[in-house]
């Protein structure tokens, strides 16, 4: 049964009962509900416990402002906790739980600490656990060890540990004009907009559009204006140039006008379709937008404004005109303005007694007194509510008479019996998008509130957003907007006339009433006025310290019903008014986002990889992967059994005594195309180019413009205008995008093309002393001796039927060929060269191996041209040319270049026959205690099987003249000391003997 | 933020890479001058205001563009190519929309 | 010619290629993906000022009269062009061997031509919620109004670098890195199920 709710009334569907559980007790509620609505309906008046001081909280909104009614909704094993219970749309099944009580809701240990209120005042964390140690009890180390309880015990609600299975989609979306809010304004800006033949979005935040038209009970255009907006909805879906977007909240306004939402898609369904997203993220590129976000009613602040059953006035109203409940019985008012009157009349009409009506302004108009009334309500005009009473609920209130321009409260207290107490302090513009959109709100002194700044951006405001809280004037404003948004003048057209309760729209500047009790302005955080005026007295002064201090509105609402009430009270404290005080700017996002809407499909297994022409056969062949940027490369071909080092020492072996070959498809390949080809890698090559012959390779070197090393390289002239450039597989983007900026901005007259061509081709790199008798056996077309095929020689041929492009160079520093096809062939090619090694005891060797006869042989790769290292420090200034210049040779040369206790490369040997690890520093004296004075660090290491020793190559300092010396490698973090030498970096086959062959 | 590319038409910023202050001034490649490289590779300037900046659209057409932003509310008053001999482009974009 | 026939290409999509109905598609497939492995994919770069020669070598080879205006193009079912980027053009031919045409015909002092036709994968989406799909990936707009017919753009899902001509009202076609292909096919087709998809 549902005590609260009402016969007739609401736009909920009563014909549809839903079954959900809260806190694990079962309820019923009907299609239309909220977690929030329906438990209402259900008597229930306790949704959660304060963050601080754990008092009980019920529902003090009905909206996406809700500061109090948290709660953590489950869906198996993924609990998303902190939604508010007014946003969450029941359906069969729904589990929802409260938050932040222990043990359970109703019995709660930590209500303690509102008993030791001074305890958990305002800077209470800084004072107590930051700053220097005084004695056992105070200072970081007591934080460190109170950290634990005082996490449990403060705080939201708990975060899942399960893996969210959830999908989650990001969309991108154009349009003219993006109507932010669907109430009247926004309706009406939407199809004013739409008929001019405007590309328009609308969104709203709710599932339902028509914002206050759904509680309103006002008349438009002699129909009740909840079916005035259902209608006028409903028309606007049916036109191809607009998209609705219910269940979406706009939370980010960005430059160049692109907005950010968030659609809820499927959270109000039991189960998601198939393939449908839960939460959308649209990104919205508006050529105008209109912001016709509304307002937010503000509560008052006194003493026990936080008890269940204490609710803003609209909120009540929302619930028993569009949910058909009723939040209490006996129902008191206490308000500062007049729209507190038409919410009387609503619930008065809806089936609940009001009591009293209590306002803090001494004269009233004649039509709130009729309107009173007619609501059977006592007036107490010129008194204010000083207590409330009640435990887990309210059962009744104080008030006394009020001076509002003192803010004396005089004569006896009197009580008031309710269950029920509705407060209204005013309205608050919605202005969070236009401020994020970058101006500062400007405070209107007859309003009491901030309203929206002149625009910065393309944007036009309507409605209560601007200050204007009539229908009548909202449904004006918003067919002005939708026609300025869509450029156009308009015809003039008679506008639907709004029957409305009346009322003034400006309220009395009270925010607080002073008296004896905890009163609280951000309800979320439980910071009390008190909190304000200590901060205050602490010194704080300005607006945004008294925020991070206080963290007043730093909650999951953000302040939207806390920032206003908790300025005044700092203003009234600094003897300032308000503007001169200011306000906070709103930042993004204006709501809680899910983080998987943003990571969306960059997540997971959609995420982009990249994968060599060869990929599948590796995995077939037993390689295991490693990721190497966006690429998968081969680390080893494993064999049953074989550790990772194993794996590798046995293909680097088999490569040097017979033959191995390895994928390097990964590598950067930029075509270089055009009559100044050669001039342009003449500049930006150390080497010359310019020189080489068509079909001959050559090994170039990059610097930055700064002098330092960049990147190195082959690259192959395969026409006279035709060049191959390859690139380190980590480096490939960076070139390209060197190569481009300087054609591009530097030198435009050089007649240049470069493409990207790395995935054009595959490559297989074949090495090894048996390597040319393998190639011999499977290449037609062209011959591969010597002769034909020199060191740094291309020839065209064949293999098994594919054309492929065969350059002899070497990174293992054996006699070693690179063999390139399409890479639409990479396989075939690939297949026919390991059949043709079969019977030369050819192996597939990965990166592992690779990189130790890199090692070995003492090439550097990125990890040591680290952004830091010169030619000179890798010993390759050989390749500096004298004869030009090149990008970075008029720096190169500086004092700090070329000191000579620069970090150098060289080798070093492990002597206690022990691994070495990378990033391990070299010291000359060792000191385990208190490891100092670096002389350099690994930068690659592995056991060398052609030597048989634990080897690295590493950067020290005067390297190359410490060459035959001792010292030490020095890794405490891996507790890794011992001794080592230093040699050349060229540890195998230095005269290149074998590559050379 | 949004960035109006001579060729393909506003796009997101996440399709630009910067490419830095545009009003640097590369010595001849030959120049010893160590001063004037020293002033090219490392002093920008760095305006409240209305800067020079290049941009490249490397998730796009690729072409370098020169952007004048203000550096103090992201204000873009102008994008031109950098290649000074793209500007036929730019203006067969124009002539397509009109 | 006495070459011998080349063996077929592997496409970098086929462990992922699954022909057939998917997804929410028990109300009807809302879009059709399918490669369509185009024998050429050429780019073809114009130094600045030769765009107009270059753009009639075009037509002369491929009789593909190209709009004036950047991503100006045109599509006839068995080839395609269209602009990319400043003086540059990608061209494609259902056959093998579009390059070769072209090596006499552009010379150096108009432009360059550049084989990607084994570098770059050609995906084909077509539907009445293709542009809804294809927003899911691409921040940009793919109304009719603002992507004509015939018409190619250039820009990036993630590090996904995509060349996209509208070739049919509802009609695309994607033109990625290789080594990206599969990796975006399955991104693809998971934003698919949504609407329910078929691949051919």
């Amino acid at each position: 049964m549902s005590p609260r709710r009402t016969e007739t009334g609401g736009r909920v569907d009563r014909l549809r009962t839903i079954r959900f559980s809260f806190d694990g007790a079962s309820y019923t509620g009907h299609a239309g509900d909220t977690l929030a609505s329906a438990l209402l309906a259900n008597g229930v008046t306790l949704f959660g416990r304060s963050f601080k001081y754990h008092r009980p909280r019920g529902v003090l909104t009905a909206g996406v402002e809700e500061p109090n009614a948290l709660v953590t909704v489950l869906r198996g094993e993924v609990r998303e906790p902190n939604i508010p219970a007014t946003m969450v749309e029941i359906y069969d099944g729904l589990t929802a739980v409260s938050q932040n009580r222990f043990p359970s809701l109703a019995w709660d240990v930590s209500a303690v600490n509102q008993l030791g209120g001074k305890l958990l005042s305002a800077g209470f964390y800084y004072k107590t656990f930051m700053g220097p140690v005084i004695g056992p009890l105070k200072g970081t180390r007591f934080w460190m060890f109170c950290e634990h309880f005082i996490r449990r015990a403060a705080g939201l609600g708990r975060a899942g540990t399960a893996a969210d299975t959830s999908r989650y989609e990001r969309m991108n979306a154009f349009c003219d004009v993006l109507v932010v809010g669907s109430g009247p304004a926004g309706l009406m800006a939407a199809k004013a907009a739409a008929d001019q033949g405007a590309r328009v979005i609308l969104t709203e935040l709710e599932p339902r559009f028509g914002g206050s038209a759904n509680w309103s009970g006002e008349t438009i255009d002699g129909m009740p204006a909840a079916d005035w907006a259902a209608r006028a909805a409903g028309q606007l879906e049916g036109n191809d140039n607009v998209r609705l977007l219910p269940r979406t909240t706009v939370w980010g306004y960005y430059d160049g006008n692109t907005l950010a939402a968030l659609e809820r898609v499927t959270d109000h369904k039991e189960s998601p379709a198939r393939g449908e997203p839960r939460h959308r993220y649209w990104a919205i590129r508006a050529r105008t937008v209109v912001l016709a976000t509304g307002s937010f009613e503000r509560p008052l602040v006194f003493p026990g404004n936080d008890r269940p059953g204490v609710m803003l006035a609209h909120a009540a109203e929302r619930y028993a005109n569009e949910y058909g409940v009723l939040p209490g019985e006996r129902i008191a008012l206490f308000t500062n303005n007049d729209s507190a009157y038409r919410s009387a009349q609503a619930l008065k009409q809806a089936g609940a007694a009001i009591v009293a009506i209590i306002d803090v302004r001494a004269e009233l108009s004649d039509e709130m007194r009729r309107l009173a009334t007619e609501a059977e309500a006592e007036i107490l005009s010129g008194h204010a509510v000083i207590a409330t009473e009640g435990g887990k609920a309210l059962n009744g209130l104080k008030v006394q008479r009020f001076d509002m321009l003192s803010g004396a409260l005089t004569g006896d207290a009197r009580s008031i019996h309710a269950d029920c107490l509705l407060i209204s302090g005013g309205w608050s513009p919605t202005i969070h998008l236009a401020s994020q959109a970058g101006a500062r709100a400007e405070w209107d002194a007859s309003r009491q509130a901030f309203l929206p700044p002149k625009p910065t951006q393309r944007w036009v405001g309507a409605g209560a957003f601007t200050g204007s809280f009539s229908t009548a004037e909202a449904i004006a404003e918003g067919r002005a907007a939708g026609l300025a948004a869509a450029g156009s003048p308009g015809t003039p057209a008679a506008l639907p006339d709004v029957e409305a309760a009346p009322g003034e729209p400006d309220p009395a500047p009270v925010f607080e009433i002073k008296a004896k009790g905890k009163s609280f302005v951000d309800f979320q955080h439980d910071v009390t006025a008190e909190d304000v005026r200590l901060a205050h007295r602490e010194g704080f002064v300005s607006v945004e310290h008294l925020k991070r201090y206080t963290t007043l509105g730093m909650a999951t609402d953000q302040g939207k019903s806390s920032n206003v009430p908790g300025l005044a009270i700092m203003a009234e404290a600094l003897g300032k008014p308000i503007p001169e005080v200011g306000t906070t700017r709103f930042r993004p996002p204006y709501t809680a986002v899910s983080i998987g809407s943003l990571a969306a499909e960059r997540f997971g297994d959609v995420k982009p990889e990249r994968l060599t022409p060869m990929h599948d056969w590796h995995i077939a062949n037993g390689a295991r992967m490693y990721s190497a940027g966006l690429w998968y490369r081969p680390m080893i071909y494993g064999l049953a059994g074989e550790t990772v080092e194993q794996a590798y020492v046995r293909e680097a072996k088999a490569t040097r005594d017979s033959a191995g070959i390895v994928d390097v498809s990964t590598l950067g390949k930029i075509a270089v195309q055009g009559p100044d080809a050669a001039e342009l890698l003449d500049r930006v090559y150390t080497n010359m180019f310019s020189t080489l012959a068509v079909g001959k390779a050559r090994y170039g070197l990059m610097l930055r413009e700064d002098g330092l090393a960049f990147d190195d390289g082959t690259t192959w002239r395969l026409g006279e205008q035709d060049f191959l450039m390859t690139t380190t597989t980590a480096n490939a983007g960076k070139v390209m995008q060197h190569l481009e900026y300087f054609l591009d901005v530097i030198w435009p007259e050089l007649k240049v093309t470069v493409t990207s061509v790395t995935d054009e081709w595959a490559g297989a790199a074949i090495g090894g002393p048996k390597a040319r008798a393998i190639l011999a056996a499977c290449v037609t077309g062209s011959a591969v001796d010597n002769a034909t095929l020199p060191f740094m020689g291309i020839v065209y041929g064949q293999i098994s039927g594919v054309p492929v492009m065969i350059c002899r160079l070497s990174f293992s520093g054996e006699m070693a060929f690179e063999v390139y096809s399409g890479a639409g062939y990479g396989t075939h090619v690939w297949e026919a060269l390991i059949a043709a090694g079969k019977p030369f005891g050819l192996v597939t060797y990965g990166l592992e191996a690779l990189g130790t006869m890199r090692i070995e042989k003492g090439h550097v790769t990125g990890a040591e041209i680290d952004g830091r290292t010169t030619a000179r420090d890798l010993h390759l200034d050989w390749m500096l040319s004298k004869k030009k210049p090149f990008i970075g040779s008029a720096m190169m040369d500086r004092e700090g270049l070329i000191a000579p206790d620069r970090l150098q490369l060289v080798g070093l040997v492990s002597l206690d026959n022990r691994p070495l690890n990378g990033g391990a520093h070299i010291v000359e004296e060792l000191d385990e205690a208190n490891p100092h004075n670096s002389i350099g660090h690994i930068t690659a290491c592995c056991y060398s099987p052609a030597l048989g020793k634990h080897i690295a190559l590493a950067l020290v300092k005067g390297g190359k003249a410490r060459h035959g010396t001792r010292a030490f490698v020095s890794d405490p973090l891996r507790n890794r000391f011992g001794p080592i030498e230093i040699v050349s970096n060229h540890f195998y086959d230095p005269d290149g003997s074998r590559m050379h062959g | 933020m949004l960035i109006t590319c001579p060729y393909c038409g506003p796009r997101d910023v996440i399709e630009f890479t910067y490419q830095g202050d545009g009003n640097r001034e590369r010595p001849q490649p030959a120049s010893q001058d160590i001063d004037a490289w020293n002033a090219y590779v490392y002093d920008r300037l760095n305006p409240a205001g209305d800067h020079n900046e290049i941009w490249q659209h490397s998730g796009g057409c690729r072409a370098h563009v020169r952007v004048v932003r203000n550096t103090l509310t992201h204000d873009i008053s102008s994008t031109a190519f950098a290649h000074g001999g793209h500007k036929s482009a730019a203006r067969h974009r124009t002539e397509a929309k009109s | 010619m006495v070459e011998r026939q080349l063996p077929v290409r592997l496409s970098p999509l086929e462990p992922e290629y699954h022909p057939g109905s998917h997804g929410n598609f028990e109300q009807g497939v809302d879009v059709i993906l399918s490669e369509t492995r185009p024998g050429s994919i050429l780019q073809l770069a114009a130094w600045p000022g030769e765009e107009k020669r270059l753009m009639s070598a075009i037509y002369k080879v491929a009789g593909l009269a190209l709009p004036d205006g950047a991503g100006g193009g045109v599509a006839n079912g068995v080839r395609a062009a269209f602009g990319f980027a400043p003086g540059k053009f990608t061209v494609v031919d259902e056959a093998e061997g579009l390059a070769a045409a072209f090596c006499g015909v552009v010379t150096p002092d108009v432009g360059t031509v550049t084989d990607l036709s084994h570098g770059r994968t050609a995906i084909r989406i077509a539907g009445p919620k293709a542009e809804w799909v294809l927003a899911k990936f691409f921040a940009i707009d793919f109304a009719l109004t603002a992507f004509p017919v015939g018409a190619g753009r250039s820009t990036t899902h993630h590090d996904v670098f995509a060349q996209i001509q509208r070739s049919g009202g509802d009609q695309f076609d994607i033109y990625v890195f290789r080594s990206f292909a599969r990796s975006f096919w399955k991104a693809l087709c998971h934003a698919s199920e949504e609407v329910g998809y078929e691949v051919q």
